[in-house]
């Protein structure tokens, strides 16, 4: 990764998927580790696919505390961008910070993963889980604008599905989904893999179904940008919350579906303007929270992050942010 | 990147904006109205999201032509007696306009970003004229010592505090800060009124033009264009090859979607401007400079547009009709304002720096300041699609450099 004008905050995410197959550099013995004690089978025609992201919620929100503080201080003007010099001048480690963390267990970060794979049971689709063998979709790489890598990649991640014997892939992750299902057949040819999103599997299914959410609660719904704006996954989240009795989904003024504000986590931002993406968390955070909800909904690892650190910033106490799947589950009694 | 002072400067400047609370204050209030609106005047006039789709296929015909239909316009316009002139750069057109006016002229200037882009108002003075923003947001500016951080509304950024303070010192007459926006609007217009009839030229831009007639279609609201365009005896128009299309009926359609999406159900006035003012009311002989300008000038500027529309994907950035509608949707521009662009704002700014102000480092930043969210694509009414143009962009910046 030799380009002048890119920014380094986003070769470093490019070069761990290059080298490491995830974002963050960690094993993909880590970034399976979620899934152990659920039996998912390795090799099914239908899969599960994980993606990177919610497993690493909380190195992830560590990660950004640090660069957002590296920001804001005196040094910052440039440093994200030299984020990974940074890192080496400093001597840090991160992958080995993180298999630290993810030693001592991280039951928290995995639940929307768990979630989902339990609601997918409960709706009769027994998914199966490539787990170390997951490839990696790659998407930062075409966000960044290295299409050549990403193109490589995409062939890569293709043929690895096939010789799994994957025909249908059922994804969580907005960025990998909207990959697998928009970006890589522009790239592999004869690409032949049906995607769906978890959204859209538990829609079809939710009509059906007696939900119950345990508390009554008003809950608001975030859109993630993907979803919304690129998988157009409009009225399929509001017809699931809709269908849970004890639910009260209230919207924000305007800023919802289609209008939905971007937290400020987007394709990369995050890593490259810390700071003001952090002001962008806030602004969210407090058109939602103006609804008068007690749980922000919403579906991507990266608005989950955004979103508390907003809330968190605005002092603002009362409110959850949970993830659509979790919220489904807890209706299903799983 | 190599030169890291290029961004370093821009992310300060960006930083330093999103940390301005009177910046804030001012956006806040302008989004808010401006999305109310817009709101209102799509509503009452639902048509105009099918007319939007119109104007996209006739852009998509026209960009590919705008050679073809600037030859058209310049024919049409000297038909009329006017005078046509195509410059193929900046400095060219700089040089077509103060070859027109001279020095020492008083020069009237309605507002037009084609200008700001070459830095035309700036070029004029150091050309010993003394030169009048008449549009009262681009007053401001000017009187600021600013640049616009808005393509309709050059002044957003400044809450009315500040240009009740501005004014004070500008005009030599004491206008508090809570005064009434009126009285602010008032004074401006006492200041300039005499400026637009001692004025020896009046320079404009133009929001449209239709090439067959060469008519140029001008929207606003305030009425300062009309007198800029009328009063004095020359008039000089600048305008970007991108806002031609072949007819007066495309230019109405044209005109239409740009003021509604530009928040607005019908602007006060929309002058159509094709030539010089005549009379033939003696002796049926016609004669030049009745009321109006006795000279007519139009300059259609190219200076990279027609580079742009050779880019497959980039060349989406020449349909815009800067009618502002996505910056209100930018959770960027919301905190930055202009800060967030370079000639141009925001997304499109990126690739306007890249391709037509050729400069890749400025491009860089602007391009890895979009977040790719893509609320701008859901207001544009020409569905212009920036996430799209953005990420064909930055796979451009990867690329290893090479000679074109």
């Amino acid at each position: 990764m030799q380009n002048d004008l890119i920014p380094p905050g986003l070769t470093y995410l490019a070069d761990n998927i290059i080298s490491r197959q995830n974002i963050l550099g960690v094993s993909k013995e880590q970034s399976a580790r979620w899934a152990r004690g659920l039996g998912l089978p390795g090799r099914a025609e239908t899969i599960f696919f994980a993606g990177c992201g919610y497993q690493f919620s909380r190195q992830l929100e560590a990660l950004m505390s640090l660069v957002r503080g590296v920001d804001k201080s005196v040094i910052g003007a440039e440093l994200p961008l030299r984020f990974a010099r940074f890192q080496k001048k400093l001597g840090l480690n991160l992958p080995g910070i993180y298999s630290n963390v993810l030693s001592r267990g991280a039951e928290d970060e995995v639940k929307p993963l768990e979630a989902a794979v339990k609601v997918l049971r409960n709706l009769g689709t027994q998914p199966g889980y490539l787990a170390e063998e997951e490839p990696c979709c790659g998407a930062p790489l075409f966000q960044a604008g290295l299409q050549d890598d990403f193109s490589v990649n995409a062939r890569r991640a293709y043929q690895k599905l096939k010789s799994s014997g994957v025909k249908k892939i059922i994804g969580i992750v907005p960025y990998c989904t909207h990959a697998l299902a928009r970006l890589f057949p522009r790239f592999v040819d004869g690409y032949d893999l049906e995607v769906r999103h978890f959204l859209e599997v538990v829609a079809a299914e939710i009509p059906s179904r007696k939900l119950r959410f345990p508390r009554k609660v008003k809950v608001t719904y975030h859109d993630p940008c993907q979803l919304v704006r690129f998988l157009k996954l409009i009225e399929e989240p509001r017809q699931i919350l809709k269908a849970i009795e004890n639910i009260t989904l209230v919207e924000t003024d305007w800023t919802h579906g289609e209008w939905s504000t971007c937290c400020g986590g987007g394709g990369g931002f995050e890593a490259v303007f810390p700071e003001l993406s952090q002001m962008l968390a806030v602004n969210r955070a407090r058109e939602l929270a103006e609804t008068g909800a007690e749980i922000i909904v919403t579906h991507c690892p990266g608005c989950i992050i955004q979103l508390k650190d907003g809330l968190r910033q605005l002092k603002v106490e009362g409110i959850e942010v949970l993830d659509l799947s979790q919220v489904v589950a807890m209706a299903m009694e799983l | 990147m190599k030169k890291t002072s290029g961004f370093k400067d821009y992310k300060k400047e960006i930083m330093d904006a999103a940390h301005d609370e009177r910046l804030r204050l001012a956006l806040t209030r302008a989004i808010k109205s401006f999305r109310g609106n817009v709101n209102n005047a799509l509503k009452k006039f639902p048509h105009t999201v099918g007319l939007a789709e119109e104007v996209l296929a006739i852009k998509e015909k026209a960009i590919p032509d705008m050679e073809n239909l600037t030859r058209q316009a310049i024919a049409a316009i000297e038909d009329n007696r006017g005078k046509g002139y195509l410059a193929k750069t900046a400095k060219e057109a700089l040089e077509i306009i103060s070859g027109l006016t001279g020095k020492g002229k008083l020069i009237v200037k309605g507002k037009t970003m084609t200008g700001e882009e070459i830095g035309l108002r700036e070029y004029l003075e150091e050309k010993g004229n003394d030169v009048y923003e008449t549009d009262l947001g681009e007053f401001i500016i000017q009187k600021m010592g600013s640049r616009p951080m808005h393509i309709t509304s050059p002044s957003i950024h400044v809450p009315r505090e500040d240009v009740a303070r501005l004014f004070s010192k500008v005009m030599g007459q004491e206008i508090a800060p809570d005064a009434d926006i009126a009285s602010m609007v008032g004074a401006a217009r006492d200041f300039l009124r005499d400026k637009f009839f001692k004025a020896d030229i009046g320079i404009s831009g133009a929001n449209v033009v239709a090439a067959e007639t060469g008519t140029l279609f001008i929207i606003e609201n305030e009425g300062n264009i009309r007198l800029s365009t009328g009063a004095p005896l020359v008039h000089i128009a600048l305008v970007g090859m991108e806002k031609l299309v072949p007819t007066i009926a495309d230019a109405c359609k044209v005109a239409e979607v740009t003021w509604r999406y530009a928040n607005y159900t019908v602007p006060s006035y929309v002058s159509m401007i094709s030539g010089p003012s005549k009379t033939g009311d003696i002796e049926k002989v016609t004669t030049y400079g009745a009321h109006g300008p006795r000279e007519f000038h139009v300059i259609f500027l190219d200076d990279g547009r027609t580079r742009l529309a050779r880019y497959p994907v980039l060349k989406q950035a020449l349909y815009c009709l800067r009618c502002g509608g996505c910056l209100y949707e930018c959770p960027v521009f919301a905190v930055t304002a202009g800060h967030f662009g370079d000639k141009y704002f925001a997304g499109i700014g990126a690739v306007w720096a890249a391709i037509v102000s050729q400069d890749m480092e400025k491009a860089a930043s602007l391009a890895y300041t979009c977040l790719t969210c893509g609320r701008c694509r859901e207001r544009c009414p020409v569905k212009i699609d920036v996430p799209e143009m953005i990420i064909e962009l930055r796979k451009l910046l990867a690329l290893p450099p090479r000679s074109e």
